[in-house]
C-alpha cells in the first residue's frame, strides 16, 4: 500500500547539525537547539505564517538574540535564535523558541485582523482627516455638487415637506384635487368642528 | 572565518550593503552572489569576535529591512 507524500513541516531534514539537541514536544525537523553554537533553529510553514508576521516576531527578539532569517527551497522559513552570549543553555534556548512562537502567532493574528478590519480603519482614517481639515471655503461650496443623491431611499420615506405636502400645480391646473388638498381639507374641517 | 547567507526574498539587498559599509572595520567582509543568495564571509581576530559580528551584521540588515519595508 502507497502512504501518501507527507506534508513539508513532516519531512525528515539531512541538514541538522550533529550536536542537535532536541527540545522536548517538539520534532526535530521544526526545532532544534545548537549548544556549541548556542543558538536555536525553528522551521516554519510559509503557508500559516507570512512573511510579515514573521519579521514582526523577530524584530521584537533583535534586541535580546541573534536572529537570522532564510527561506529553505521547499518554501520554508527557517529561523535562527542565538544567544547574545554564547554559553546559553537548553532550557534557555527552549525559552527563546517558546517565545518566539507565541509571539510569532500574535504577530500572524494581528495581521489577519487588521486585513479584516482595513475598510473601517480607511473610513475612519478619512473622517478624521476631513474633520482636521476644517470646514468648506466658499470656492469648495460653489464647486459642490448638491444636485447629487445624498443617500439611497428605497422605500421614499426621505421626502421633503414641499414635496409630501405641498401643492401640487400641475394637478390644479387640471382641476384635480391632490394630496395635499385633501389633507389641508381635511384639516380646516376639524378646525371648523 | 562565518558564512552568512542572505536570502533576496528575506533581506533587501540595499540594506545588506548598508549593514556591511557599518561593519567592515570590526573584520574583513567580503560579498558574493550565490543563486537566491547573498553570501557574506566574516574573519576576524577570532571566533567569538566573527559570532559577534556576524550576530550584529545580520540584526542591522534585519533591522533595516524591515523598517524600509513598513515605509514602503
Amino acid at each position: 500500500m502507497a502512504y501518501p507524500e507527507p506534508p513539508i513541516s513532516m519531512k525528515q531534514s539531512n541538514d541538522l547539525p550533529k550536536d542537535a539537541a532536541s527540545f522536548r514536544g517538539v520534532p526535530d525537523v521544526l526545532a532544534h537547539a545548537d549548544l556549541t553554537e548556542s543558538s536555536a533553529e525553528l522551521l516554519l510553514d510559509s503557508a500559516l505564517y507570512s512573511l510579515e508576521a514573521v519579521y514582526g516576531a523577530s524584530f521584537t527578539f533583535i534586541d535580546r538574540c541573534f536572529v537570522f532569517l532564510d527561506k529553505t527551497p521547499e518554501g520554508q522559513f527557517r529561523v535562527t535564535l542565538a544567544a547574545k552570549k554564547p554559553g546559553a543553555t537548553q532550557e534557555q534556548l527552549r525559552d527563546f523558541v517558546g517565545e518566539f512562537s507565541n509571539e510569532l502567532l500574535a504577530c500572524a493574528w494581528r495581521e489577519k485582523i487588521t486585513a479584516q478590519n482595513r475598510g473601517a480603519i480607511e473610513a475612519v482614517t478619512m473622517q478624521a482627516l476631513a474633520g482636521a481639515m476644517g470646514p468648506p471655503s466658499l470656492d469648495d461650496l460653489e464647486d459642490f455638487d448638491f444636485s447629487e443623491e445624498p443617500f439611497e431611499d428605497p422605500l421614499g420615506i426621505a421626502m421633503s415637506w414641499e414635496e409630501k405636502y405641498g401643492k401640487d400645480k400641475a394637478k390644479r391646473k387640471e382641476g384635480e384635487p391632490s394630496e395635499g388638498d385633501d389633507e389641508a381639507a381635511a384639516a380646516s374641517a376639524k378646525d371648523g368642528a | 572565518m562565518r558564512e552568512l547567507r542572505f536570502h533576496r526574498d528575506v533581506y533587501a539587498g540595499e540594506q545588506v550593503d548598508a549593514a556591511l559599509k557599518l561593519y567592515e572595520r570590526f573584520g574583513t567582509l567580503s560579498t558574493t552572489e550565490e543563486g537566491e543568495h547573498f553570501v557574506v564571509r566574516i574573519e576576524s581576530k577570532n571566533a567569538a569576535r566573527e559570532r559577534r559580528l556576524a550576530g550584529e551584521l545580520a540584526n542591522y540588515a534585519l533591522g533595516l529591512t524591515i523598517r524600509t519595508r513598513g515605509a514602503s
